[in-house]
């Protein structure tokens, strides 16, 4: 399973990295990839999940935590590539809120999860964000560049918030403490964005 | 997918892979030898999607505006300055002249480069250069002393190189093969060093006309670069002294000429004049290396990261990164001959 | 060398992790830099918030454990229960003078260096915090981009505390100790002139 997992991987990166390479060649578009890569940081309910899940996976320890690497990645791409057949779903900003007030809570608690369960949450981030960012792009837009720019700055992120978060670990009783705290607040926010659901819709 | 790195970096025995890496090193070096020796002249052709406005002063203060390169996207149109008044083809300015702001409506993904020539009745012309990352520039009548002048030339040129390197995946490509060989420390510092060296000569002896060089092959010679540095990690993984392992900063000194030509051909592109070019290309180059040194950094921190996660490669799969490198390169070496 | 490397990586890491937001909010433009920029600023620019919220880190500090790790961690939960309150607009009695009051009794508290059981310093921070997040609550509604505000006031929130938590490390001195009850005496007195201007006293 493992393998092919990681194979499939390879043949991803094999497939997506040639035509990317050619559409510089012919003309001067790899802009786009900039763009989708630029496109989820713009967007605090991404990027404030993202790294509550890096830590809330540094939490699990880093045998555990590096699965979410490779699949947090993946799951976006997929999300992306749903994003171009199927239109983003009405209760897609509400799980947005959800999605950062549950993963704030799990880090404020230092939820020991099973890896399962880890997974199933970056899975479904990964899915939802994919789909917001695929939704915002237009009909100019060179759709292979854009994702995997969005996907590499997932990849990016996750893999350093996750390392950074294990090494910070390493060390005084008052790390995790100020992880813990961080969680805490992202919880807040999504709490409070939540409360603010119910009074009118928030823009996902 | 071609498979001419897998098949020189498997070939088993070991004086055939030998040959194989200095193969691709000595056919990289004749293409660039053969590029040289091409006169300057040839390299005009560009791949580059700009447009270009002329505007000609027919009487002060009054221009006659036309697409001396017309762009791609029909929809973008330059942008005067407030007390400017543009009817294509005229643009008319009055007593203060073609001052102030100058900026391009619909710059993006498919126009990314815009420039607007100015041919003043008396005079030099003057070249202002818009880009997505750099979207206004300031006109101004005299360059020479102006602070402002100087800053705006910077600030363009800076974000321009920037812009080049982070789209250029195969100076990327290369630079990332480097530093999976080299693996970090001093070594790295010294490769990466005498790379820019390498490159900033021969970018600036590209820039000034002292060589030409013929796209094709040069950009055929950058990925056989590319495929030469993945031979030589997979060489190293097995164990054995490659010739990059050996003279790191040699190889990559040669290497960088090669890349510097690439570099070139976006700013000669550009049809900057003469007086503003040393400038130019001072400011481009630093922004170059601004590109460069942000992506080492961003790699380091990944191998970091992934060192911290314990989220390395297994040992079968160690070479895989390698093969990628090299059968990418390979890939793009067959289209670009 | 080896052990410096990582380090290195790491401060790196650090500084291109944040480099792409710089472009990232210019780029967008208003929504998010305005929405979190309003946000931070919300809990500066009003001082009877700021110097509690300060005492709260102060009073954890001299407490010790464990009310110095529960405290960070609780706090921002709380708050965001009165912050729902807040957005919700359901009313609440007095808020204004309730917080000038909390400002009062956390700064009381610092300047006698109380040690009341951990139960009481949790209901007075806690009820102190439902009214804080009430205030920045009723704010929400009008922000341009509701995360990037509440973003905003959440993280000056956190530096407020962590800035007492750090001013009340000096508790390890006797005259350090000395220095954080001052502050609390400060805080306190900050906490005074705001009562009496929420009720009409001074103007």
């Amino acid at each position: 399973m493992k393998r092919w997992l990681r194979l499939l991987a390879a043949a991803a990166a094999l497939a997506l990295a040639p035509t990317a390479a050619h559409a510089h060649l012919v003309d001067t578009r790899l802009g786009d990839f900039y763009s989708g890569a630029l496109h989820p940081l713009t967007d605090l309910q991404q990027v404030l999940p993202w790294i509550a899940l890096a830590v809330l996976a540094a939490f699990q320890g880093a045998q555990r935590a590096r699965w979410i690497i490779l699949v947090f990645p993946l799951a976006l791409a997929a999300g992306g590539v749903a994003s171009l057949y199927l239109p983003l779903p009405a209760f897609a900003p509400l799980l947005g809120l959800v999605l950062v007030a549950v993963t704030g809570l799990a880090v404020a608690v230092a939820a020991r999860l099973p890896l399962g369960v880890l997974l199933a949450i970056a899975v479904v981030m990964g899915l939802l964000h994919g789909a917001q960012n695929g939704a915002a792009m237009v009909v100019t837009t060179d759709r292979v560049l854009f994702l995997s720019g969005m996907t590499a700055i997932g990849y990016g992120v996750i893999t350093l918030a996750t390392g950074s978060a294990i090494a910070f670990l390493h060390g005084a009783a008052w790390r995790p403490i100020a992880l813990r705290a961080g969680g805490s607040w992202v919880a807040a926010v999504g709490i409070m964005v939540l409360g603010l659901n119910l009074v009118r819709p928030v823009a996902g | 997918m071609s498979g001419t790195a897998n098949a020189t970096a498997t070939g088993s025995p070991g004086a055939r892979r030998r040959f194989a890496a200095l193969g691709s090193l000595a056919a990289a070096l004749l293409c660039l030898v053969v590029a040289l020796l091409v006169p300057a002249s040839q390299a005009r052709a560009h791949e580059a999607t700009m447009a270009v406005i002329t505007l000609r002063e027919i009487a002060p203060g009054r221009f006659i505006g036309q697409w001396t390169m017309p762009p791609v996207d029909m929809t973008l149109q330059p942008l005067f300055p407030p007390h400017c008044k543009w009817e294509p083809p005229e643009l008319v300015c009055g007593a203060r002249g073609l001052t102030g702001q100058l900026s391009f409506m619909g710059l993006g993904s498919k126009q990314s480069v815009a420039t607007i020539r100015v041919v003043p009745h008396e005079g030099p012309m003057e070249v202002y250069t818009v880009s997505a990352a750099k979207p206004t520039v300031m006109a101004a009548r005299d360059p020479g002393t102006d602070l402002a002048m100087w800053r705006d030339l910077a600030e363009t040129y800076v974000n321009l190189g920037i812009d080049h390197i982070l789209r250029g995946i195969d100076h990327l490509l290369f630079v990332l093969g480097l530093i999976w060989l080299v693996k970090g420390g001093w070594k790295l510092v010294k490769t990466i060093t005498a790379f820019t060296v390498g490159h900033s000569i021969s970018l600036a002896a590209a820039t000034f006309g002292l060589v030409g060089v013929p796209e094709r092959p040069l950009n055929a010679a950058i990925a056989l670069s590319i495929v030469f540095v993945g031979v030589e990690i997979v060489k190293l993984q097995r164990g054995e002294v490659g010739l990059t392992a050996r003279y790191p900063w040699t190889v990559a000194f040669a290497f960088g000429l090669l890349h510097g030509l690439g570099f070139a051909t976006a700013l000669t592109a550009l049809g900057i004049p003469q007086a503003t070019l040393p400038i130019a290309l001072l400011f481009f180059n630093v922004g170059v290396e601004i590109g460069q040194l942000s992506f080492v950094a961003v790699v380091l921190a990944l191998l970091w990261a992934h060192r911290q996660a314990q989220a390395l490669l297994p040992r079968w799969g160690a070479a895989m990164p390698a093969y990628v490198i090299g059968s990418v390169a390979s890939y793009w070496f067959l289209l670009r001959i | 060398m080896k052990r410096l490397v990582p380090n290195a990586a790491a401060l790196l890491a650090v500084l291109f992790a944040a480099i792409p937001l710089a472009p990232a909010f210019a780029h967008t433009g208003t929504g998010v830099s305005l929405g979190l920029l309003s946000g931070f600023m919300h809990p500066l620019s009003g001082a009877d918030h700021l110097v509690a919220m300060v005492a709260v880190g102060l009073w954890g500090a001299q407490l010790g454990n464990p009310a110095i790790w529960v405290l960070p961690v609780t706090f921002p939960l709380v708050m965001a229960v009165g912050g729902v309150l807040g957005v919700l607009g359901v009313p609440l009695p007095a808020v204004e003078p309730v917080i000038a009051l909390s400002g009062i009794a956390l700064g009381l508290m610092v300047a006698l260096s109380a040690r009341p059981p951990l139960w009481v310093a949790a209901a007075m921070v806690g009820v102190f915090a439902i009214f804080h997040g009430y205030a920045h609550g009723q704010e929400l509604p009008e922000a341009a981009d509701a995360v990037a505000y509440a973003a905003g006031f959440v993280a000056a929130t956190g530096l407020l505390h962590l800035s007492g938590i750090l001013i009340g490390v000096l508790v390890g001195w006797e005259a350090g100790a000395r220095v954080v009850r001052t502050c609390g005496a400060a805080i306190g007195c900050v906490g005074v002139y705001f009562l009496l201007a929420s009720v009409g006293v001074i103007e």
